[in-house]
């Protein structure tokens, strides 16, 4: 995939709080127009990179650079950033609070009306243009503060945890959005401690645990790397196989099938033979990936401990 | 450019186009008025004349008292009172100074009653009699012995809170009583006058060219006047300009912000939106008070109030606007940097009295200034930043120092701001990424230092 031009560098970047260590020396590459997951338990350090990123602080060691220029503020304008902690202004009334996002992105007014207007409808807010943030529920507001981080037509776009508090239908719209946006060729970084959407989403993604990058790499790539020695079995018979301990580490019973964890070095086409040769009747032999949830709990476990 | 003024643009409507806003700044000189009107309105409520009756054996005391509390005699008193410059007064001006001392000293209606063999107490129940029937206002007791140095004057009122017609009477009886003692002992009254006659004091100044001019106590009051308007607008606003610090940290907009545009700027326009919003509301009221202010002396003119205005040239005017204006700016960066450093209103509300004791010095610097402009303490006192928007004017006032000190003044304190909006930026940035918990003063440092 080196074809495709990089967005995003960050290289050896190091944070120092007094003498806590936000982020330890932590290098990732964000390829243009594709969707990056940012994956990490709380406080692992997700928010203070991206702040660096958005050049909100500096970096006490190593380098960012975006579109292959040295990260400053006059790059800001180029980023479209959702941060976790949101807020809006209580008594601004939703049109007024979007010119002013958008006039800080230096968009001209007619401009920003225009696309104001768009995103408003595109999110199923219209009809609240002319309220104040106040009026809003939870959800809606965050869909502002969505439409405000993209209002300028940023080519790096961070969503910070976007679908936290957003209903199942809102979550739904979001998706779509964010698929809309990667297909006009939109890099998003997306930061988040669910899995199962960044496993949804995601074509590259970087896992960081206490300060430091845990793996990283493409989604796919990293699940095939934890993925061969995982096997759901279901069967009858075959049980003194399963308790081969060089064949089969350890077995885990679910309700009508087996989850097999193959003991190091020992083959999948082996153990279907000799259970074969032993009598069990098989109606499932399924090599299977890992989820990431699995892989996250599996590494952020084993660092802790 | 584009960011800052996005910003500017937005503080300022902010507060602007708000009710309360709007109802301050029409209200508030509406309010004034009033109140500076009142007194004048409730002493204009004038009763009938006070019917007064004097007990007295000869008469003496009470022809003199009648001609004391004569309107005539009143407007002299009030001459005599202020300032020579009203001696020169046209026939139509004291005829209206007569009935504006009718209106401030009452008007009395007086009538002699002699005991005529009746004893005090016949005659006591006879007035009280006719007080009670509303026929008399109260009466005078006139001690047969009314020079003595003991001699007991006794005045009953049906109204004794009536201060005002209490003090004409009292201040009438002593003129009486003087005058009585004055003829025992052969003097007149004229003589008196040239006695009491007061030197004629006048002070002239000497400016650098050595050129005589006419002398002026203004200088503290210029000095008092602009520490006034400082301390007025500032504490107004102060709290708004801190406010808007505190709400984007309170409600997590700071992130967006910084993501999006220089703290400098963010901090900068912030300040310049909320002081322009002062500014036009410190505008509409000076200029009503203006208003006011001529209105009343034209009134006072007409009722021959001396109207005695300090020599100001319009040069003056600009640089009283320009110190009062960095003067402003300089005392709101210090509310954005304690706002930046606390998490809520209330907490910064603690550090709010620092500000006024900076100004306070800045206002007593004034004093030594007025009395020598040329000191070195005149001179550092007129550069000091935080002491200067002050003490500078004043200094202008007395004596003209050289542009350059001026301008040096000017620019050391637009010098203080930057550096204050500057430092204010990053503590804004550091403490919103550390929200949550107040920050030390050391703390402070730290971040300004470091970040």
């Amino acid at each position: 995939m080196s074809e495709q031009p990089i967005t995003l560098r960050v290289e050896n970047v190091t944070k120092r709080y007094g003498d806590f260590t936000a982020v330890d020396n932590i290098s990732f590459e964000v390829k243009a127009g594709r969707i990056f997951g940012f994956l990490g338990p709380n406080g692992a350090g997700k928010t203070t990179t991206i702040r660096m990123i958005v050049s909100i602080t500096a970096p006490d060691e190593g380098k960012i650079e975006l579109f292959g220029q040295k990260m400053s503020s006059e790059l800001q304008d180029k980023i479209g950033y959702l941060p976790e902690e949101r807020g809006l202004y209580k008594k601004m009334k939703i049109q007024e609070q979007l010119r002013y996002f958008a006039a800080l992105k230096d968009v001209p007014q007619k401009e920003a009306d225009k696309r104001i207007d768009f995103w408003l409808d595109r999110m199923g807010l219209s009809e609240w243009k002319l309220k104040k943030a106040n009026d809003l529920s939870k959800g809606m507001s965050q869909k502002i503060q969505f439409i405000a981080a993209v209002l300028h037509e940023p080519d790096l776009i961070i969503l910070d945890e976007p679908f936290s508090g957003l209903d199942p239908v809102n979550v739904e719209t979001l998706l779509e959005v964010i698929a809309e946006l990667k297909k006009k060729g939109k890099t998003i970084i997306f930061s988040t401690h669910l899995m199962e959407t960044a496993e949804r989403l995601c074509d590259d993604i970087i896992l960081i645990n206490k300060s430091r990058k845990v793996l990283g790499g493409k989604l796919r790539e990293v699940k095939e790397s934890f993925g061969k020695n995982l096997i759901a079995l279901r069967c009858s018979g075959g049980e003194k196989v399963l308790e081969d301990k060089s064949l089969v580490e350890k077995v885990t019973e679910h309700a009508d099938e087996k989850e097999l964890v193959l003991a190091p070095n020992a083959d999948t086409q082996i153990l279907l033979k000799k259970l074969i040769e032993n009598g069990a009747v098989i109606s499932k032999f399924e090599q299977i990936e890992p989820s990431l949830n699995d892989i996250f709990i599996e590494q952020v476990k084993e660092k802790n401990a | 450019m584009r960011k800052f003024l996005a910003v500017v643009k937005r503080e300022y409507f902010k507060v602007v186009w708000t009710k309360v806003f709007l109802i301050t700044t029409f209200l508030a000189p509406v309010g004034m008025l009033a109140v500076s009107l009142m007194p004048l309105l409730m002493f204009s409520i004038k009763g009938n004349a006070v019917r007064v009756a004097v007990v007295e054996e000869n008469g003496k005391i009470f022809q003199r008292l009648q001609e004391n509390l004569s309107p005539e005699k009143q407007v002299e008193k009030f001459k005599r009172s202020t300032a020579e410059s009203v001696k020169n007064l046209n026939a139509s001006q004291d005829e209206k100074l007569k009935q504006t001392a009718e209106q401030f000293g009452g008007s009395f209606q007086l009538e002699q009653i002699s005991p005529a063999g009746k004893t005090t107490e016949q005659i006591q129940n006879e007035l009280l009699q006719r007080i009670a029937d509303k026929d008399l206002d109260a009466y005078l007791i006139v001690p047969a012995d009314f020079d003595a140095k003991d001699a007991k004057f006794e005045f009953y009122s049906r109204n004794a809170s009536d201060f005002i017609s209490k003090t004409a009477i009292e201040e009438g009886l002593n003129d009486a009583i003087r005058l009585e003692r004055l003829a025992k002992a052969n003097i007149s009254e004229e003589k008196l006058k040239e006695i009491n006659q007061k030197v004629n004091f006048s002070v002239k100044s000497i400016d650098k060219s050595g050129s005589v001019k006419e002398g002026n106590d203004w200088g503290f009051g210029i000095a008092f006047g602009l520490a006034f308007m400082l301390y007025i607008t500032i504490t107004l606003y102060g709290s708004v300009v801190m406010g808007a610090v505190v709400e984007e940290k309170e409600t997590k907009i700071a992130e967006i912000l910084f993501s999006s545009a220089k703290p400098f700027e963010l901090m900068m326009g912030k300040l310049v939106g909320v002081c322009l919003s002062g500014l036009t509301q410190v505008a509409i009221w000076t200029f009503s008070a203006l208003a006011i202010l001529t209105y009343g002396a034209v009134m006072a003119g007409s009722l021959g109030i001396p109207k005695e205005f300090p020599s100001i040239t319009p040069l003056f005017i600009v640089y009283f606007f320009l110190f009062f204006l960095a003067g402003f700016f300089l005392y709101s960066t210090i509310y954005a940097l304690i706002g930046s450093m606390v998490t809520t209103t209330q907490e910064g509300g603690q550090f709010v009295i620092f500000t006024v004791i900076v100004l306070m010095a800045g206002l007593y610097s004034v004093v030594p200034i007025v009395r020598d402009p040329n000191s070195t303490f005149s001179l550092i006192a007129s550069l000091t930043p935080f002491v200067s928007p002050v003490s500078m004017p004043a200094r202008i006032f007395i004596e003209s120092p050289p542009l350059w000190q001026i301008l040096l003044s000017l620019g050391l304190n637009v010098l203080a701001i930057c550096g204050l909006v500057w430092a204010a930026a990053r503590a804004y940035r550091v403490g919103m990424l550390m929200y949550g918990k107040k920050a030390t003063i050391p703390e402070v440092w730290k971040w300004i230092r470091t970040s």
